[in-house]
């Protein structure tokens, strides 16, 4: 039935998404990006891809936060495309997206209020796609409930945020918390409109969401694991979706080291080979911003990394089927680790480290 | 290969093409490569495709003149945005940098100096002029603050008591409260409340207004008013609107959330003093150092605006430089270089007549350079096809523009960009037949054709542009028009009475009968048919006739066009099994249809016996009867054995067409097959030119090639689909195409019939009303009349026409011949490098 109707108001969109996906760097490009002696070599590869002439007119001796920076306009500019020419339900999916990054904002906001950092840094440093108005207002509040009723209760994170108001302080552990307890909310709530969506969209983000949901439940549970998060107060913070849900989910809750994280993950084929350890502890690579907690566990970033190849790999499936808006969250995401990876191999060459050059996760 | 040359050059087929191979000593390379391009004559081919962009020899040169680029873009766009113009020197008026020869080096070091100079001075005027207006952006705003609200103040003052009370903190003691009473009471200006003042940009005023109020739980008091005028920002030009705003509240802690509050949502805040006196000491202090900064900001503005007056003596031929360089070390990358050898080898095409000016341009160069080792050319023999390259001139360039875009011809295939040049304009006159509007167009031609050199220069826009480009197309369609004007005797949907008439009617009221008076017309149609009752069925029995016969011979010709394009790929065969068959089918048919128009025509049928037989019924017949025509409907003699004859003719046509080429590759195929040549036999076939050339010597190099136009193994079944196709879609395409030139009758009839009605509709009624204000109505609604013939007639049913005819062209003529399967050749050429931007 979908496919009576989905081109009426996504088929331009999708074409110009598909578009945009055969313009993703391939393995070829990236073995000449891997080639390059300087950043200005950097420079010019790039703009035989899609991305163009994006650094024409930066004064030559760039740096690669400057290219990260670039790179991410285009995404940016690509998302606001998009978003700008999509219709219901479609822009309440392309916002759903966008609620992800507004979490990520605010916990960087009230993180470096706490730390007393200057709030103009700290705004340039969010995300441009979780923006919102009153964001900037979040270095007021020092409680939750401030935080809440004085500039969240207007923001479309009001109804994932109320059951964080419970906790009083905002200190590194609660922060924390916080952030763990809007991602489940978000991620349900996400999952939930996908499944209103229905047909193949629920279906590829149900594989998507579940993933993500997975991924966040290993994370807290290895990341909390000797920390002073009891061990309810982990339940409840894990999603209740996922494949892990709900017997991996009890089993993680009550873990007490890795090997049982192991074992509670061990039912799902696809998550054993994470904890396949590889005796040789690869160096933690690409760390995603939100993952601020550097607590020992070499393990983990091997980990994180598997799960970004994972990710990579499922938004790759999502563009496999027709008619339905994965394709859309696929294509930014993929994106997305096309400018981690593009950044870390312009780091790489900057700071002379070739050696960890091919440390990029490939994407086609 | 092996071609001879035509003495000039011509467009009957594409210029012949050789791929020479340069030698290029590296010392020369650059100004050889400069010279070349000023020549715009060779396309280079490039010889490490497989290596990486910036792998490439001369990919730091080019990269050096990529940040001259940016610095040049720099610039213009800082000209650009200053708001008076700055007058840029046009590139013909300025004086040309020299980037070839020995000084070549030093010349685009020194460039590269000022270029970089330029920027820092730029920038560091750029900065401080934005340091400085920021400062004075401040000022400003702490003025209006202050202004503002001692506006609010005073009305404040008069509210005192009631502002007060409504301000007055419940909870807090009675008695300190008295106390502070009268010690207001006692100063009378000193407020109790604690405030912030400041700026904020208006669009975040609602947020933060909302924020605040949901942060102080609703303790507040804010008044806030705009700022009239904007701020602009002097980086980007950008115009901001901002608001004032002050909130009073009470308690430290509310006040510090207020102030970080407005911090944090990029509003600016302003202390002032609530004592009044103090307040209009600053706001003097404030206005005396406005003065000072306007003063500063003036002359940084004057010194920046000199700068760039310097900059934009010069710009222009910077800007050629810098494209010209980078063209010239992006084909610099595409040659081999031996380094060990300091010899770059270059491949590339160029028209075999022009190898005489390469060679003279690389002995220039060398010249030029001021060394002893000049640039070798050799003449390379292959087997690959070169590009098109059809060599024009201005008033070609748009008839070859117009069939290239429905494809570029095969190289020597025959080129209808030729012919095109008469029969487009042509076409376009039978639906455009007007002596008026094609005198309007042709004048307007003219006016662009005689203005050529300065509107050439100036940038015309998108519209006018095309136009323009198309100024000699419209040149001959004027005059063609005029000319079948004069044929269908229009002009402004009137008539001219050149010769005297053939009909003479009798005076008298009502319908008269003209009667024929012994006159023939001598050109054109007889101006008496004009107004006539029966004039819409004469005029469109002639020109739905004249259509067909203008068809079937556009058709013909187009057809014949086939035959020089097999002589000279060497397949006669196709001659006997595609040209002959396919020339009797369409001849058969619609030739003899011509025939009959043509024969019907000289016959007068007032005096024949037999009423005029229709035509479109005796074609129908021919094929639904054959064998039989009505004694009434016979137009001469003997018709039925002779449609007979053609309707046989045309059947065996058919079959024909379909089997006889497969046929015949197919007994050739088993021929070579038979002597024992399997799939290497074509391959000797195709060695044999290779090796007459050894033999022919000449001192050309031999190359070997790469075979990446590897020989197809003859598909049998490709031949006999590719053949049915072709059959069928001729012989479909021979009735639906001849229809489809019926659209010159139906366009011309609709645009007589227009400017008929425009006449009747506008100048008609008011030509008969007397005196003076007869004469004013005719010259307004006369006006009015000629804006609508421009627009309507002349642009709106001409672009009509144009398309009609262009679709003739591309559709019903092109597939009768056209195989345009060739590519473009795109020389290095420097004029071009600006129209590509």
């Amino acid at each position: 039935m979908e496919a009576l109707f989905f081109n009426v108001d996504t088929g331009f969109l999708e074409g110009i998404v598909r578009g945009y996906r055969a313009g993703i760097l391939t393995t070829g490009q990236y073995a000449n990006l891997t080639q390059c002696e300087t950043l200005d070599d950097v420079k010019t590869q790039l703009s035989s891809t899609d991305y163009g002439n994006f650094l024409a007119e930066e004064p030559s001796p760039i740096s690669p936060s400057t290219i990260a920076d670039k790179a991410l306009k285009v995404l940016v500019d690509q998302f606001n495309f998009i978003k700008s020419n999509s219709v219901y339900p479609l822009n309440k999916f392309l916002e759903y997206m966008t609620y992800g990054y507004m979490i990520d904002n605010v916990i960087l906001l009230i993180t470096g209020t706490l730390h007393k950092r200057e709030t103009k840094e700290l705004l340039r440093r969010c995300h441009p796609l979780g923006w919102f108005d009153t964001m900037p207002a979040l270095t007021v509040p020092t409680t939750t409930e401030e935080l809440y009723e004085s500039v969240l209760v207007e923001t479309a994170l009001a109804d994932y945020f109320r059951d964080c108001i419970s906790a009083k302080e905002l200190d590194t552990l609660n922060i924390e918390i916080i952030r763990n307890t809007l991602y489940k909310a978000y991620l349900e709530d996400f999952a939930s409109f996908c499944e209103s969506i229905g047909g193949p969209t629920a279906e590829v983000m149900g594989r998507i969401l579940a993933f993500e949901a997975d991924r966040r439940t290993i994370n807290i549970t290895i990341n909390s694991i000797g920390t002073a998060v009891s061990k309810e107060q982990r339940a409840r913070l894990f999603p209740t979706i996922g494949r892990l849900f709900p017997a991996g989910n009890n089993a993680l809750a009550k873990a007490d080291d890795m090997d049982q994280v192991r074992a509670a993950c061990d039912p799902i084929q696809e998550y054993r080979i994470f904890f396949e350890a590889s005796g040789n502890g690869v160096p933690e690579l690409l760390h995603d911003g939100e993952s601020e907690d550097d607590d020992g566990f070499k393990m983990v970033a091997q980990i994180d990394d598997k799960f970004f190849t994972e990710e990579v790999n499922l938004n790759k499936q999502a563009f496999l089927q027709q008619f339905q808006y994965g394709v859309f969250y696929a294509y930014f995401k993929l994106k997305e680790q096309e400018i981690r990876n593009v950044t870390w191999i312009a780091e790489c060459i900057a700071q002379e480290a070739r050696d960890r050059i091919q440390d990029y996760i490939p994407i086609f | 290969m092996g071609t001879p040359l035509d003495e000039y050059p011509t467009l009957f087929r594409s210029e012949p093409m050789s791929l020479v191979q340069l030698f290029v000593p590296a010392e020369v390379a650059h100004d050889t490569v400069s010279e070349l391009g000023e020549l715009g004559n060779v396309q280079f081919k490039d010889l490490n495709p497989d290596v990486n962009p910036f792998q490439r020899s001369f990919i730091g040169e080019i990269r050096r003149v990529d940040e001259m680029a940016r610095r040049v873009r720099f610039f213009s766009s800082q000209i650009e945005k200053e708001k008076d113009a700055i007058p840029v020197r046009p590139l013909y008026d300025s004086a040309s940098l020299i980037t070839v020869g020995p000084r070549a080096a030093q010349t685009m070091d020194e460039l590269d100096v000022t270029l970089a100079e330029h920027e820092t001075k730029l920038s560091q005027m750029n900065e401080s002029y934005e340091v400085l207006s920021g400062r004075l952006r401040e000022l400003v705003e702490a003025r209006h603050v202050l202004r503002e609200t001692a506006v609010f103040f005073e009305r404040a003052e008069v509210n005192h008591s009631e502002i007060r009370t409504s301000f007055d903190d419940s909870s807090a003691p009675l008695l300190q409260h008295d106390d502070r009473e009268n010690q207001f009471s006692a100063s009378n200006i000193q407020f109790d409340l604690e405030f912030v003042t400041g700026v904020i940009e208006r669009s975040r005023l609602p947020t933060f207004e909302r924020v605040l109020w949901r942060v102080l739980r609703g303790n507040l008091y804010m008044n806030h008013t705009d700022i009239a005028e904007p701020f602009i920002d002097p980086a980007t030009g950008a115009s901001t609107y901002k608001n004032v705003f002050i909130i009073f509240a009470h308690g430290d802690a509310l006040l510090a959330k207020i102030r970080k509050v407005a911090e944090s949502m990029g509003g600016t805040l302003y202390p002032i003093d609530p004592n009044a006196d103090k307040r209009v000491e600053l706001l003097r202090e404030v206005n005396v150092r406005i003065e000072d900064l306007d003063m500063v900001l003036y002359n940084t503005g004057s010194s920046r605006r000199t700068e760039l007056v310097k900059i934009g003596e010069s710009l222009m031929s910077w800007e050629d430089v810098v494209r010209k360089e980078k063209a010239i070390f992006e084909t610099l990358n595409l040659f081999n270089y031996d380094v060990r050898r300091k010899t770059l080898i270059a491949e590339g095409w160029c028209p075999t007549r022009d190898i005489t000016m390469i060679q003279l341009a690389l002995r220039h160069a060398t010249e030029e350079s001021g060394t002893t080792v000049p640039p070798i050319l050799h003449e390379l023999r292959t087997t690959k096809t070169p590009p098109t390259f059809q060599r024009t001139n201005r008033f070609t360039e748009g008839f070859q523009t117009i069939m290239d875009s429905y494809g570029i011809a095969t190289y020597e295939e025959v080129n209808p960009g030729l012919f095109a040049v008469i029969t487009f304009p042509f076409i376009f006159a039978v639906m455009f037949g007007d002596i008026g509007h094609g005198t309007i167009i042709f004048l307007a031609a003219l006016f662009m054709i005689l203005q050529e050199r300065k509107l050439a220069r100036a940038d015309l826009g998108e519209i006018f542009g095309m136009f323009f480009y198309g100024r000699y197309i419209i040149l001959l369609m004027g005059i063609f028009s005029v000319y079948t004007g004069f044929i269908y005797n229009d002009i402004f949907s009137k008539t001219l009475h050149l010769f005297t008439s053939g009909w003479t009617f009798p005076e008298g009221n009502g319908t008269v009968v003209g009667t024929f008076n012994g006159h023939v017309y001598p050109f054109g149609l007889d101006p008496g048919w004009h107004g006539a009752d029966n004039a819409l069925i004469f005029t469109n029995s002639y020109k739905m006739k004249m259509s067909i016969v203008l068809g079937v011979i556009h058709m013909t010709f187009a057809l014949c066009l086939q035959v020089p394009n097999h002589l000279r790929f060497k397949r006669p065969v196709d001659i006997y099994t595609n040209f002959i068959p396919q020339m009797l089918f369409l001849h058969s048919i619609f030739g003899y249809l011509v025939v009959c128009i043509l024969y019907k025509w000289t016959v007068d049928w007032s005096q024949s016996p037999t009423s005029p037989p229709s035509l479109l019924t005796m074609l129908i017949n021919m094929f639904l009867s054959p064998g039989t025509v009505d004694e009434g409907e016979q137009l001469y003699r003997g018709q039925p054995f002779v449609q007979v004859v053609l309707l046989l003719i045309a059947a065996v046509c058919v079959p024909w067409m379909l089997c006889v080429k497969p046929y015949l590759q197919w007994k050739e195929m088993r021929r070579v097959h038979d002597q024992g040549y399997v799939g290497i036999g074509q391959e000797a076939n195709g060695r044999h030119g290779d090796l007459e050339g050894e033999e022919e010597g000449n001192g050309r190099a031999i190359v070997e090639e790469m075979d990446d136009e590897a020989h197809e193994e003859h598909d049998f079944g490709e031949v006999i689909i590719h053949q049915v196709i072709h059959t069928i879609e001729f012989c479909l395409g021979c009735i639906s195409h001849t229809a489809s030139y019926l659209r010159l009758w139906a366009l011309s009839l609709a645009h007589a019939q227009l400017s008929e009605v425009l006449w009747d509709m506008t100048i008609a009624n008011v030509l008969g009303v007397p005196g003076v204000i007869g004469i004013i109505m005719v010259l307004i609604v006369g006006a009015l009349w000629f804006v609508f013939t421009v627009v309507i007639l002349c642009i709106m049913e001409g672009l009509s026409a144009f398309l009609h005819a262009l679709r003739l062209h591309w559709v019903e003529a092109n597939s009768k011949h056209y195989e345009a399967g060739g590519y473009q050749f795109v020389p290095l050429d420097f004029a071009k490098l600006n129209e590509k931007d």
